[in-house]
């Protein structure tokens, strides 16, 4: 069952970079990309994440290298 | 006492750290090393958090970070302050008093880029009388086809002991472990456009299950309705109430997008994750915001978000109980293992007080969210309405 949802995660992801790899774009065409308002962390600041984490019963999805926030 | 002196500490010392880093940046920019200098941001948040089920929480937090671009590393802190004020359903229906708690948590991180590769790493400790967290994780990321595609891999470790109030830890505690493997990348689609997928599997080893948390029982053929009130579930219960039981492992999994996209004055930002894990629990959670930029000096926007779950596989509305303490072997009072739908309306706006030149040096905000959450199949209540409010101060020094 594990095998199955890691190789389901793992064919996402590669058939995403195979789709995208034919459309290349040059730095200096990334300025839209560069806008403070794109970064891929999570915007939600540090109050509405805590209650999210406490309203919802799921938890991942954040983009974030790292570890969880150390809270209960 | 030392409950109210420690969190000021902790607030003190941090803003004592990011204080001392401007000099180093004054100092290299007299020397005319300005493809060295060092980067330092600050930012503070006074957020609220309040619903009508009477449970009230402020969450002071500061954090800064100092990096130097060219040399590509960073560094970074945080600390917060959780003040808890509580006198919900749950803890009406057990005839125990509104409590107040104080939970402090810090973090640091640190980032190294090198070349293609970007490592970093980070821990997180959280304390409150009768719980203690900590995680330590470290991660990397690789460039690949011209920067089209970034590989994502991560992982942590947490370890967290869970005590009573009453009861000395060296008697009595829960100790919980925590493993994280984080698995993914961001795709540039296009020069305005990204998508980033990442899945996350977290084992869970340890029993979660809260000590104060009674479930009621009732007999065989009790008909007891959702959101039946204290009083009717007093009436038609069990005198015999048992603790909150979970199992002991847990496994999860979800699958995470998010697509960005920039217009000539706005950005788009859109999620969606799906969750599962061992204990039968199935969500689905989207997530969108749209922040424009009316003036110069203002971006602002709504928010929606949805999340829908179904129930754990032992979760019950009514409990049963038989003849003697026969207590069903899992058993849980937790809304958030059940069956429920989140819907969040809101909206954020930063106005940026910088110079003309740098914009962005300064800038204050205001997020706003009011959710609304329908419990399908609880006792006591089936509805909660809450809100969280954040002012929020951005600063680069």
């Amino acid at each position: 069952m594990l095998n199955q949802k890691l190789h389901a995660v793992i064919f996402v992801i590669f058939a995403c970079v195979g789709a995208s790899a034919c459309t290349p774009v040059p730095p200096y065409q990334r300025g839209p990309l560069a806008h403070p308002t794109m970064k891929t962390a999570d915007p939600a600041g540090v109050g509405e994440a805590h209650a999210r984490a406490i309203q919802e019963g799921a938890t991942g999805g954040g983009f974030e290298v790292g570890g969880g926030c150390g809270c209960n | 006492m030392q409950l109210t002196r420690a969190p000021l500490a902790g607030l003190a010392v941090a803003l004592v750290i990011t204080l001392l880093a401007p000099p180093v940046r004054a100092q290299e920019q007299e020397i005319g090393a300005k493809e060295s200098s060092y980067d330092v941001t600050a930012g503070s948040e006074l957020a609220t958090y309040a619903d009508n089920d009477h449970v009230f929480v402020v969450s002071p937090s500061i954090a800064g970070s100092v990096s130097r671009p060219t040399a590509g590393w960073s560094f970074g802190a945080n600390y917060l302050v959780d003040v808890v004020s509580a006198a919900s359903v749950d803890i009406v229906s057990t005839a125990s008093r509104r409590f107040v708690e104080t939970r402090q948590a810090g973090g640091l991180n640190g980032a190294y880029q090198l070349g293609k590769l970007g490592l970093s790493a980070n821990g997180n400790v959280s304390s409150e009388p009768d719980y203690g967290s900590y995680t330590g994780g470290a991660g990397a990321t690789y460039d690949l086809f011209d920067k089209t595609f970034t590989a994502l891999l991560a992982y942590y470790h947490g370890y967290d002991i869970a005590g009573r109030h009453d009861t000395p830890q060296n008697v009595w505690n829960h100790q919980i472990n925590t493993d994280g493997l984080k698995l993914g990348g961001t795709i540039i689609l296009d020069r305005a456009t990204y998508l980033a997928i990442v899945g996350d599997l977290i084992f869970e080893n340890g029993d979660t299950s809260k000590p104060y948390r009674y479930v009621p029982m009732f007999a065989p053929g009790t008909v007891v309705t959702r959101g039946e009130s204290i009083a009717s579930v007093n009436r038609d219960r069990l005198s015999a109430r048992a603790l909150e039981q979970l199992p002991t492992d847990r496994q999860r999994y979800a699958v995470s997008a998010r697509l960005g996209h920039r217009f000539t004055w706005a950005t788009l930002r859109m999620d969606e994750r799906i969750y599962t894990d061992a204990w039968g629990l199935k969500a689905t959670t989207t997530d969108a915001r749209f922040i424009f930029t009316p003036v110069q000096r203002l971006e602002i926007g709504p928010h929606l978000r949805f999340h829908a779950q179904s129930a754990v596989d032992f979760w019950q509305r009514a409990y049963t109980m038989r003849t003697g303490l026969d207590f069903p072997a899992l058993r849980t009072g937790d809304r958030e293992l059940g069956p429920l739908t989140n819907i969040t309306g809101g909206a954020t706006a930063r106005v940026l007080v910088g110079p003309q030149s740098d914009l962005r040096r300064w800038a204050l905000g205001l997020d706003a969210n009011i959710t609304s959450t329908s419990y399908l199949d609880d006792l006591y209540i089936s509805q909660r309405t809450s809100e969280v409010i954040a002012l929020v101060v951005e600063m680069a020094l």
